[in-house]
C-alpha cells in the first residue's frame, strides 16, 4: 500500500475512534459562550433548521449508536469534501502557472 | 466556541463576514500554490480528524467544556491558506447539517477559528523559528502558537459578543471568561500540535513543506 493511502487509512481509523469517544464519553457540552449567553438572557434564534440538530437524527434522539453512525458518515463526507477541494485548489494553481 | 444565530447583531455579523471574505479570497488564490500533491491526502485526513475531534468536549473549569480547534496543526502542516479552507469546510458542514454555529454567524466563526485560530499560530511559529533554528524551537513555536491561537480566537469571540447590542455591557465579562477558560484547552491544543508535528517530523517529513521544516531538515 502506498504511503498516501496508509496516511488516509490511519487518519480515518483515528477519526472514527475520536467519534466514538466523543459520542460516548465526551458528548456533554456546556461551553463558556453558552454560559455567558445564559447569564445575559440571550437566546439562540436559528434562521435555518439543520437536518441533524445536536448531531442526532430526528426520531433517534438519545441513541448513542445512531450518533456514532451519523458522526462517522459525516467524518467520511468531510474527508471527501476536503480531498476534492484540495485537488481543485491544486488544479486551479497548475492552470494559472 | 461556535457562535449560534441570534447571539450577534447584524453589524457584528457583517463586519466579521467582511473580514472572513477577504481571507477567503486570499486563501482560494494562494492555497493551491503552496499545497503540494502529496499534501492533499494530508489536508483531507486532518480536516476529517479535527471535524471528529471537535465532537469531543473536555471539561475545563466551572462546569464548562471546550473542544480542540485544529487550526494550529492545519496551519503548520498545510500552510495558513489551505488551513483556513480546511477550517471553513468543517465550520460550514457543522452549521448547515448540525446547527453547530450559525449561518448569520458563520463569518464570525470562520474569523475566530479559521483566521485567528490559523494565522496567529502560523505567525508565532514563524517568529520563534526565525529567532532560533532547532528541532526544539520548532516544537516550542508550535506549542506557543497553538496556545495563543486558541486563546485569541476565544478572546475575539468574547469581543464579538460584547460588541453586540444583544449583550449590553458584556464585553469585559465575555472577553475575560472566554480568554481564561480557553487557556486550558489552549494548553491541550499546544500539546497536540507539537505532538503531531514531532510525529510527522519522524515519520513523514516530506509532508512538511513550510520553509522552516526544509531548512531544519537540511541542517540536521
Amino acid at each position: 500500500m502506498n504511503k498516501d493511502r496508509s496516511l488516509i487509512l490511519v487518519g480515518v481509523l483515528l477519526s472514527l475512534i475520536l467519534v466514538v469517544i466523543g459520542t460516548i464519553w465526551l458528548s456533554h457540552s456546556q461551553e463558556t459562550l453558552d454560559r455567558i449567553a445564559e447569564h445575559f438572557g440571550a437566546k439562540k434564534s436559528a434562521i435555518w433548521n439543520p437536518p441533524l440538530p445536536e448531531y442526532e437524527i430526528t426520531g433517534f434522539q438519545g441513541s448513542t449508536m445512531m450518533s456514532i453512525i451519523t458522526g462517522s458518515v459525516f467524518t467520511l463526507l468531510v474527508l471527501c469534501v476536503a480531498f476534492i477541494v484540495g485537488k481543485g485548489l491544486k488544479a486551479k494553481a497548475k492552470t494559472q502557472d | 466556541m461556535h457562535i449560534p444565530d441570534g447571539f450577534l447583531d447584524y453589524t457584528v455579523c457583517a463586519i466579521t463576514y467582511a473580514g472572513s471574505i477577504i481571507f477567503w479570497i486570499l486563501a482560494f488564490r494562494k492555497a493551491g500554490k503552496n499545497l503540494t500533491d502529496k499534501q492533499i491526502p494530508l489536508m483531507a485526513t486532518l480536516t476529517a480528524m479535527f471535524f471528529a475531534a471537535q465532537m469531543m468536549n473536555y471539561p475545563i473549569i466551572g462546569g464548562t467544556t471546550a473542544h480542540l480547534l485544529g487550526g494550529p496543526i492545519v496551519a503548520l502542516t498545510l500552510g495558513p491558506y489551505a488551513g483556513m479552507i480546511s477550517m471553513t469546510i468543517i465550520l460550514l458542514i457543522q452549521a448547515l447539517f448540525f446547527g453547530d454555529g450559525g449561518i448569520t454567524t458563520l463569518g464570525a466563526n470562520v474569523w475566530n477559528m479559521g483566521v485567528i485560530g490559523v494565522f496567529i499560530p502560523y505567525a508565532v511559529f514563524v517568529f520563534i523559528t526565525k529567532i532560533r533554528r532547532s528541532r526544539r524551537a520548532l516544537l516550542i513555536g508550535a506549542f506557543i502558537g497553538a496556545f495563543l491561537g486558541d486563546v485569541l480566537a476565544a478572546v475575539f469571540a468574547g469581543l464579538e459578543l460584547g460588541s453586540s447590542s444583544i449583550f449590553p455591557y458584556a464585553a469585559p465579562i465575555a472577553v475575560a471568561a472566554m480568554g481564561i477558560h480557553h487557556s486550558f484547552i489552549g494548553v491541550g491544543e499546544g500539546i497536540v500540535t507539537a505532538g503531531v508535528l514531532r510525529f510527522l517530523l519522524k515519520t513523514r517529513p516530506d509532508l512538511l513543506q513550510l520553509p522552516q521544516f526544509k531548512l531544519l531538515t537540511k541542517e540536521l
